[in-house]
C-alpha cells in the first residue's frame, strides 16, 4: 500500500490541480445553470445541474452504445491533443490541427470514394495514409516557415486554417462533386470506411489512437529525437550548443504534429461522417487544443484529457433530452477548466493545494506566444 | 470548502439518480436534431424548433430539441432519440439528409421530417421532406421591389445557377416585380458560389453602379455581401429564407422584408398531418395554400406605400386559389 502510494503520489502531484480544476469548473458551472433555470419556463430549480451531470455521465457511461459514443469521439481528440502537446514540447503552439483536420478528412474521404469498391485491406489503409500524409504536408508548411524565415507558427497556422477550409470549398464545389447528391460532398467511400468492431459505430479507429498516445510516448521518453525535441522546447540555444539542429527539429515536429491531426481528420471521416461536405466543421481542432493543456501535454494525460471531452460531447444529448438543459453548458465547462489552470492560484487556494508550484512548460508557450520573446515581424507583439 | 462541495455532490447526483427522471406525458414524443449551430440563431434551427413545439401541443405530445455541435455528431444525435423511443424525430438542414435517410430506413416504426431536404427515390415510407414553393415567396418579394423602386432597375443575386430553388425564387421575383411594374428592369447575376461574401458584394456594387435599387439576395453566405453591399450604398435590400431582418442584424438597416420559407408552419403541419393521417412520405411543398411561404413584415419604410399590403394580401389569395401562378 505504501508503496503505491509512494509510486502514485509524482502522477498526483502532476495531476491534481488538472482534476482540481474539472471539478471547479463543474461546480462553477452548476450555478451558472441554477441561475440561468430562472429564466425558463420550467423555474427555479436548485437540483438542475445535479439532474443534468446525472444524465450527461449516464449518456456517457451508462450504457454500452453510450461508452462507444465517448470512445468514438475521444478518439479524434487523442490525435489531435497529440498533435498539440507535440508541438508544445518543441515550444511550438500549433493553432493548425483545425486546418490540418480538414486536410487530411478531405484527403481520405477523396481517397476512399476512389477506392469505394476496393477491398477493405486495401482502401482503408490508403485512406488512412493519404489524410495523415496531406496533414503533415500542411503542417511542414508553418513549420518550414517558422524554421527558415522565423515567421510565427501562431499566425501563420491561423491563417491556413482559413485557406484550407475555403480551398476545400472550392475543390468539393468544382473538382470532386459527386452527382446525385442535392448538396456539394465527395462520393461514398464504400468498403474504404473504418470496420466496426462492436456495437453501432466502435470502429477500429479507436485502437489506432489508443496506439498513437503510446507510440508517441516512446518516441517522447525513449528516443533520441524525443529528447532533441524536448531540448529544443526547454531552450534552443542550449540544444544548439548541443550540437542538436533547431531549425529541423521545429520544422519536423510541425510536421508530425501535422502528420496526426491529419490522422484525427482521417479517422472521423472513414469511421464516422462518410464524406466530406463544405460546411464541415472542425470543433476538434479547437478542442484538441484544450485536450493538450488539460493533459498537460503528457500522451496519457491527453489520453484521459480526450475521454473527458469525449464523454461531455456522448453524454450531451441525453442531458439535452431529460432535463432541457442547453449543449452550451459543456462549453462552458471545458472553457472553465482551461481558465482554472492557466489561474492555478484560485485552484490552489480553494484546495489548500500546498505541493511545489510547477512550471507549466506548455502553458508558458502558449502565453509566451504573444507576450515574450520578439514579436513576428509586421505584428504588434 | 474541499469537504463540502464533495458531499453536496454526492447527495445531489444520489437524488437525481433516483427520482428526477422526467415523465413522458401520454401522447406523442417529437425530437428535433438542429442543424450545426445554436438554437436560438433566428434561423432554421429556430423556427423548426418553434413549429415542432406548436405541433406537439396541437397533438398534445412532448417535445426535445438536441443541438448538433459537429457534423460528427449527427449520426449520434438522431440515435438518441430512436433510443429513447421518439415516435417523431425532424432534422434540419441538407447536411444531416444522409443519416436521417440511413436512420429512416433502419427504423420504419419512427416517423422522420426533413426541414429543407429533398429526398431522391427511392423514398422510404416514414420519411418525408419539407420543402417549400421558392417561386411564390420569390414573386411577393418581387411585388415589394417592383413597389418600392424609384429608378424602375431592380437586381437578384443567386448563388448558382444549377440549384432549382435558387432559380425559382428568382424567376418569380422577376415576375412579381413586372406584375406592379411592367417596365421594370431585373438584372440578374449568378456568382455561382454560396460561400462568396466578397463576390456577392462586388457583383451587388456593380448593379448598384447601373442604377439598381432594390437587391434580392438568394445566395447564402454570398448573399450578406450582396446586402452589406445595400446598406452602404443606401440601396434596399430583400432577404432570403428567413426572415433576415432578424437573422442577420448587421444588415437590418437596409433590410425591406425576406421572402420567407415559414418553417414553424411547416414542421408544425408535419406533425399535425402525422397525427391525423398516420406516415408521411415524400418530398411535400409548402406553399400559400397551407401558408408556408410568405413575405417577412415590411420594415425600414415610414410609411409603407399605400396599397403595397393590399397587393401583397391580393397575390397570396390568388396563389392560394390557382388563379396565379409564379411563374406561368
Amino acid at each position: 500500500m505504501r508503496r503505491w502510494r509512494a509510486r502514485l503520489a509524482p502522477t498526483w502531484s502532476k495531476a491534481q490541480v488538472p482534476v482540481y480544476s474539472i471539478v471547479l469548473a463543474f461546480a462553477v458551472a452548476a450555478v451558472v445553470v441554477i441561475v440561468s433555470s430562472a429564466f425558463t419556463a420550467s423555474g427555479f430549480d436548485p437540483l438542475l445541474p445535479f439532474a443534468a451531470y446525472a444524465r450527461l455521465f449516464a449518456g456517457a457511461f451508462g450504457s454500452g452504445n453510450g461508452v462507444a459514443n465517448t470512445l468514438v469521439a475521444a478518439a479524434p481528440l487523442m490525435f489531435g491533443g497529440l498533435a498539440v502537446g507535440i508541438g508544445l514540447k518543441a515550444g511550438l503552439f500549433n493553432i493548425g490541427v483545425a486546418g490540418q483536420f480538414l486536410v487530411g478528412a478531405f484527403a481520405a474521404a477523396v481517397t476512399g470514394a476512389a477506392l469505394a469498391a476496393a477491398p477493405t485491406i486495401v482502401g482503408m489503409p490508403l485512406a488512412m495514409l493519404a489524410g495523415g500524409l496531406a496533414g503533415a504536408a500542411y503542417g511542414f508548411i508553418p513549420g518550414y516557415l517558422k524554421a527558415r524565415t522565423g515567421a510565427h507558427e501562431v499566425v501563420t497556422t491561423i491563417m491556413l486554417n482559413n485557406a484550407a477550409a475555403l480551398l476545400l470549398t472550392w475543390a468539393v464545389n468544382d473538382l470532386v462533386r459527386a452527382p446525385g447528391f442535392s448538396f456539394p460532398r465527395t462520393a461514398d467511400i464504400g468498403q474504404s470506411a473504418l470496420p466496426i468492431l462492436a456495437g453501432r459505430n466502435l470502429h477500429l479507429g479507436i485502437a489506432f489512437a489508443v496506439a498513437a498516445v503510446f507510440v508517441i510516448r516512446w518516441i517522447l521518453v525513449r528516443t533520441t529525437l524525443g529528447f532533441e525535441i524536448r531540448t529544443v522546447g526547454a531552450n534552443p540555444s542550449a540544444a544548439r550548443y548541443a550540437g542538436m539542429r533547431p531549425i529541423f527539429i521545429t520544422a519536423l515536429t510541425m510536421t508530425i504534429s501535422g502528420l496526426l491531426a491529419g490522422l484525427a481528420g482521417a479517422i472521423q471521416m472513414l469511421g464516422v461522417i462518410g464524406f466530406y461536405a463544405p460546411g464541415i466543421t472542425a470543433s476538434v481542432g479547437f478542442d484538441s487544443i484544450a485536450v493538450a493543456l488539460l493533459g498537460r501535454s503528457d500522451p496519457i494525460g491527453i489520453l484521459f484529457a480526450a475521454l473527458l471531452f469525449g464523454a461531455f460531447r456522448a453524454g450531451a444529448p441525453l442531458m439535452q433530452i431529460e432535463t432541457s438543459v442547453p449543449i452550451e453548458v459543456i462549453d462552458i465547462i471545458q472553457a472553465l477548466v482551461i481558465l482554472f489552470l492557466a489561474a492555478d492560484l484560485i485552484v490552489r487556494r480553494v484546495f489548500r493545494v500546498r505541493a511545489p508550484k510547477i512550471e507549466i512548460v506548455e502553458l508558458a508557450t502558449v502565453t509566451g506566444s504573444w507576450g515574450a520573446g520578439t514579436p513576428p515581424p509586421g505584428t504588434a507583439g | 470548502m474541499k469537504r463540502l462541495l464533495a458531499i453536496c455532490a454526492a447527495v445531489g447526483l444520489v437524488a437525481a439518480a433516483c427520482g428526477v427522471i422526467p415523465g413522458t406525458g401520454s401522447g406523442l414524443k417529437i425530437g428535433l436534431v438542429t442543424d450545426i449551430g445554436q438554437l436560438e440563431d433566428k434561423s432554421f434551427n429556430e423556427f423548426s424548433w418553434k413549429g415542432v413545439q406548436d405541433g406537439a401541443k396541437a397533438v398534445g405530445g412532448t417535445a426535445q430539441a438536441i443541438v448538433t455541435k459537429d457534423i460528427a455528431d449527427y449520426k449520434q444525435n438522431i440515435q438518441q432519440f430512436v433510443d429513447q423511443k421518439y415516435d417523431v424525430i425532424v432534422t434540419v438542414g441538407f447536411l444531416i439528409s444522409t443519416d436521417t435517410l440511413n436512420a429512416a430506413k433502419a427504423n420504419p416504426s419512427i416517423q422522420f421530417f426533413g426541414v429543407d431536404q429533398f429526398i431522391p427515390d427511392p423514398i422510404p415510407a416514414n420519411y418525408q421532406g419539407l420543402l417549400f414553393n421558392e417561386a411564390q415567396a420569390g414573386y411577393l418579394a418581387g411585388i415589394v421591389a417592383g413597389t418600392i423602386t424609384k429608378s424602375g432597375k431592380i437586381g437578384a443575386v443567386g448563388g448558382r445557377s444549377d440549384v432549382p430553388p435558387v432559380v425559382n425564387y428568382i424567376k418569380g421575383y422577376e415576375n412579381g416585380a413586372k406584375s406592379v411594374k411592367s417596365t421594370v428592369t431585373v438584372s440578374i447575376n449568378y456568382v455561382e458560389d454560396f460561400n462568396a461574401p466578397d463576390k456577392g458584394e462586388a457583383s451587388a456594387k456593380t448593379m448598384i453602379g447601373q442604377g439598381v435599387d432594390v437587391l434580392f439576395q438568394v445566395a447564402g453566405l454570398t448573399g450578406a455581401g450582396v446586402l452589406r453591399a445595400a446598406c452602404n450604398a443606401k440601396v434596399y435590400g430583400i432577404g432570403v429564407d428567413v426572415d433576415q431582418y432578424l437573422s442577420l442584424p448587421d444588415s437590418a438597416a437596409c433590410i425591406i422584408t425576406s421572402a420567407e420559407k415559414h418553417l414553424q408552419n411547416a414542421t408544425r403541419d408535419g406533425i399535425k398531418r402525422f397525427k391525423d393521417k398516420g406516415k408521411q412520405t415524400g418530398n411535400f411543398t409548402n406553399d400559400a395554400t397551407n401558408d408556408g411561404v410568405g413575405a417577412s413584415p415590411i420594415r425600414n419604410l415610414n410609411p409603407v406605400p399605400a396599397g403595397l399590403t393590399d397587393k401583397l394580401t391580393q397575390a397570396t389569395n390568388d396563389m392560394k386559389s390557382g388563379k396565379l401562378k409564379p411563374i406561368p
